[in-house]
């Protein structure tokens, strides 16, 4: 091996690729790193700056929510932000204070985010005097034993993934033990510049393997392998001898960018290419980066959060770059003034390495959990950008094996779908087409911005869905409503007539006094019918729908004994009749509430039939006693019948009846909500014909006369339909 | 001779049977073109085109009832996808429609607002809540834009507004091709 590395070394003299054989993955660069600017040099003490800037998202997910006041005084370690939701569903990390001191405001400031957008933060004056919490997390010091365990420690420190996604380390972690075989360390740090993991592992070599060994303990993993670059000889030296007497294999592996991307590094170090779309995870792999294994390690054994990383301030532009044990929330311009700038600071300082980072929008923006590196470099003139000429190069380079020029080209015209169809998404924006580009085509921004266009594609395709689906609800509700409240009036139609009927029955019993009463719901009930013969003339189909008939029958004798034995067992004649009449037309609502389905699903003119008949039926037997009481209210009266009297009478009610029912057709469209509707109008029907009364019976009087005949020849075909029944 | 005749008499009839069996057994219920339409239109539901909805304007132009150019929110881009879908010409839009819009979404000024639910009755997806002589608010991600609202307030409290870019969906640039001042 060693050998064939010698020959590599050789042979890439006269032929670069060459060192493209000492590897697995594809592609790959070899840019000049720099490293040794920072790495020489010894970590300096922690600087507390004059505030620090804690935002409130500082990873992927949703924001945390804050638990401080402003003026609160508060120790270092302690808990400021609390993750917003259920953090099982919403990824969201806690944030905690890296420093004793003051908050002093809780507000928006520039994020250390491409976009240089504002966000809301939480302000920290340290005091100076870093008076901790100790074993802020509780933690008894015992090793987790299963990764929900595990899980609910890594939640309580804020720990997200420190190699630079950022993704919540707890969810990560699958929740069974055993879905993951091998754990892998992640020391190789790729990315020129940055030496913060190289440190690290030099330093804290114990800290990392203790805090591997209990990760691969809680989750029964098996197998254990660390990944340093050779370019790290002190590092690998450090680490080998911490694993000396663990199952802990440090493997070398080719110091190449992008090797420490983690799909890259799992290929090299177990020969599993991670499918498309799935995670490490799924193929029971678990990448962490050296830097979370010691957060991880100082939580679960300690009980420190996370409050503070490793960062390197680095670049050209500094004259003595450094490596630092950075409070999270600390200024870049601070970090950089420590490092003493060459020039004064007029440019954006970037954050992260040369290949992946970016420029942050004002140097006041905090140092992240995810901050590896502050990178000074002045400005140099750009390359002008030249059209593509197709060379390839950048396929050659592609570490995950994408067609690069095919995406710019698709990007460029902007037919997203197209570079969807390429892969854009498995595109891990690692810049190696950009850096060999000799056109000087900015290429990882294009898919940046294909990435982004994508994704708002698809959101609003989404919303699209969403707004289909409500407007169709709504429609639906509207229909639902609007049928709900016909069978509501149906139902009250309904009522209306029993309690008529059930009067009518009663008044038998006592004729003179209920006479009046059981006139006017007779009205009440002739006005239904009218109703429904003005909605639908059509009287000739009676023996249409008998069973509803027979029902509507069975139920109005049922409610006119039950009001029956009412008035019997009553007293007062009058109360009695007011009871009677209460109750039946109550026990009449509930039966046509049940029939008000059925009654809904039958035709109209079955519906009528069955009232028409009902109303002959009830009425029949208690002819006399009604027209009598009509006779006692018109005095006038000779030379009608009796029947004429009625049917007029009914005539006029139903006049007023229509009146009433427009009207409260108007109220209730205007008012849809009313549960309380039926028994409302209800009352305020029969005020109606109450009031209409007098004068609608002098109407119908007249109009009886008038139509005395035609009314005859209706009463016949009533009393047809009654024997029919 | 008459063998040919025969054999061609035959396959006709085959063919035919085939054919027949066919529109039959695969009859397409509905009328998909209207579907299509109505998968590309932007469901605002705004009711700018005439119809009281995006459906019902689909099924309009599968109709050929409405013309293709009626959906202002979609602007060029879904008129010309309506062409390629009904293989009807193309027809300009009207200048104000043209340029599609920035999407913006109701905002209902909370202090001015009376409570007179007039725009709840309005919202085609049900993304204002609040209850008579209450305060209402938009649901910010479930407004479509539409404006239907706009008109009806009548203390005129609701603006358009561009809803706020946040880290999480915020685009990246793009590169301007050929340039030097943009770095």
């Amino acid at each position: 091996m060693n050998f064939f590395m010698l020959v590599v070394k050789q042979l890439s003299k006269i032929y670069p690729s060459a060192k493209r054989w000492a590897y697995r993955f594809h592609g790959g660069v070899f840019p000049r790193y720099n490293k040794s600017l920072s790495a020489s040099q010894p970590i300096r003490p922690q600087l507390i700056p004059e505030k620090l800037i804690l935002p409130l998202q500082q990873q992927v997910g949703l924001p945390a929510c804050p638990i401080v006041q402003v003026g609160d005084k508060v120790k270092k370690n302690q808990l400021l932000a609390k993750p917003s939701k259920d953090p099982q569903k919403a990824l969201s990390v806690p944030i905690h204070a890296p420093t004793s001191g003051t908050i002093i405001a809780i507000e928006e400031a520039t994020l250390a985010h491409p976009s240089g957008l504002e966000g809301v933060c939480i302000i920290l004056q340290p005091d100076g005097a870093n008076q901790a919490i100790e074993n802020a997390l509780e933690v008894d010091g015992s090793l987790p034993k299963t990764p929900v365990e595990l899980k609910s420690v890594l939640l309580k420190s804020g720990i997200v993934g420190m190699g630079g996604a950022g993704f919540p380390t707890y969810a990560k972690l699958p929740n069974e033990r055993g879905r993951i075989h091998t754990l892998l360390i992640n020391g190789a740090e790729c990315e020129p510049f940055i030496t913060c993991d190289d440190l690290l592992m030099q330093t804290q070599a114990e800290a990392i393997i203790k805090g591997a060994l209990l990760t691969a303990e809680a989750l029964g993993a098996e197998r254990i392998i660390c990944g340093i670059e050779t370019n790290k000889p002190a590092a690998i030296q450090a680490m080998k001898k911490a694993a000396a007497s663990t199952s802990v294999e440090i493997k070398e592996v080719a110091t190449v960018y992008p090797m420490g991307g983690q799909k890259q590094l799992t290929l090299e170090l177990t020969g599993i290419e991670t499918p498309h779309d799935s995670h490490a995870v799924d193929i029971g792999l678990l990448m962490m980066n050296v830097a979370t294994l010691t957060a991880i390690y100082r939580a679960v054994s300690l009980g420190d959060p996370l409050t503070s990383r490793l960062v390197t301030v680095s670049g050209l532009g500094l004259e003595k770059p450094f490596n630092m044990d950075v409070m999270i929330g600390t200024p870049f311009n601070s970090l950089a003034q420590a490092a003493k700038p060459k020039v004064k600071l007029d440019y954006p300082l970037v954050m992260g390495g040369p290949m992946m980072g970016f420029q942050v929008k004002s140097n006041e923006v905090p140092v992240l959990k995810t901050t590896n590196c502050v990178l000074a470099n002045p400005p140099e003139p750009v390359d002008m950008q030249m059209p593509c000429i197709r060379c390839g190069e950048c396929m050659d380079v592609c570490p995950v094996n994408l067609l690069p020029q095919q995406m710019y080209w698709y990007s460029q015209a902007h037919e997203f779908d197209k570079v969807e169809k390429l892969q854009v998404f498995d595109c891990i924006e690692c810049g190696c087409c950009s850096y060999v580009c000799p056109s000087h085509i900015p290429l990882v921004q294009y898919y940046r911005h294909a990435k982004s266009e994508i994704k708002a594609i698809h959101a609003e395709e989404k919303a699209v869905e969403l707004a289909k689906q409500r407007h169709e609800f709504k429609l639906a509700r509207i229909e639902r409503e609007k049928q709900e409240r016909e069978a509501r009036l149906k139902a009250k139609k309904e009522a209306v007539k029993q309690a008529a009927a059930k009067t009518e029955d009663s008044s038998e019993k006592t004729p003179a006094k209920k006479a009046a009463g059981a006139a006017a719901a007779a009205r009440a009930a002739a006005a239904k019918r009218a109703m429904q013969k003005g909605n639908k003339p059509s009287s000739g189909s009676d023996k249409a729908m008998p069973s509803a008939r027979l029902k509507a029958i069975e139920a109005a004798k049922k409610a006119a004994q039950n009001s029956e034995l009412e008035a019997g067992s009553t007293a007062s004649m009058k109360s009695s009749t007011g009871d009677a009449k209460s109750k039946a037309r109550q026990a009449a609502q509930k039966a046509a509430q049940k029939r008000a389905q059925k009654v809904k699903a039958q035709s109209e003119p079955a519906n009528k039939d069955a009232k028409t008949n009902l109303k002959s039926e009830s009425s029949s037997p208690t002819k006399e006693p009604s027209a009598e009481a009509i006779s006692l209210d018109l005095t006038q009266t000779s030379e009608a019948t009796t029947a004429s009297k009625k049917e007029a009478a009914r005539k006029a009610a139903m006049q007023a009846a229509r009146a009433a029912a427009k009207k409260r057709k108007v109220s209730s469209s205007d008012h849809q909500v009313s549960s309380d509707k039926p028994s409302g109008e209800r009352s305020d029907n029969q005020t109606h014909q109450q009031d209409e009364n007098s004068d609608k019976r002098q109407k119908a009087m007249e109009a009886a006369r008038k139509r005395a005949k035609q009314r005859q020849a209706e009463k016949n075909q009533a009393a047809d339909n009654q024997e029919n029944t | 001779m008459i063998e040919a005749i025969l054999i061609f008499l035959a396959l006709a009839v085959l063919f035919g049977l085939l054919l027949g069996y066919a529109s039959i057994r695969f009859k397409v219920e509905g009328n998909p073109e209207a579907e299509q339409i109505d998968k590309i239109l932007p469901q605002t539901q705004c009711g700018q085109c005439g119809y009281p909805g995006c459906k019902p304007y689909a099924e309009a132009v599968a109709n050929r009832e409405a013309d293709i150019n009626q959906c202002i929110p979609g602007g060029n881009e879904v008129m010309i996808k309506i062409s390629e879908i009904t293989g009807l010409e193309p027809k300009a839009m009207d200048e104000a429609a043209a340029e599609p819009k920035e999407k913006e979404v109701a905002f209902i000024n909370e202090d001015l607002c009376i409570g007179c639910v007039l725009c709840i009755k309005e919202c085609p997806v049900d993304a204002i809540l609040g209850a008579t002589k209450m305060m209402h608010t938009v649901i910010e991600k479930e407004c479509t834009g539409c404006e239907l609202c706009v008109p009806v307030c009548p203390v005129d409290c609701i603006d358009m507004i561009p809803p706020k870019v946040t880290p999480n969906d915020w685009k990246w640039p793009e590169p301007n091709f050929l340039n030097e001042d943009d770095r």
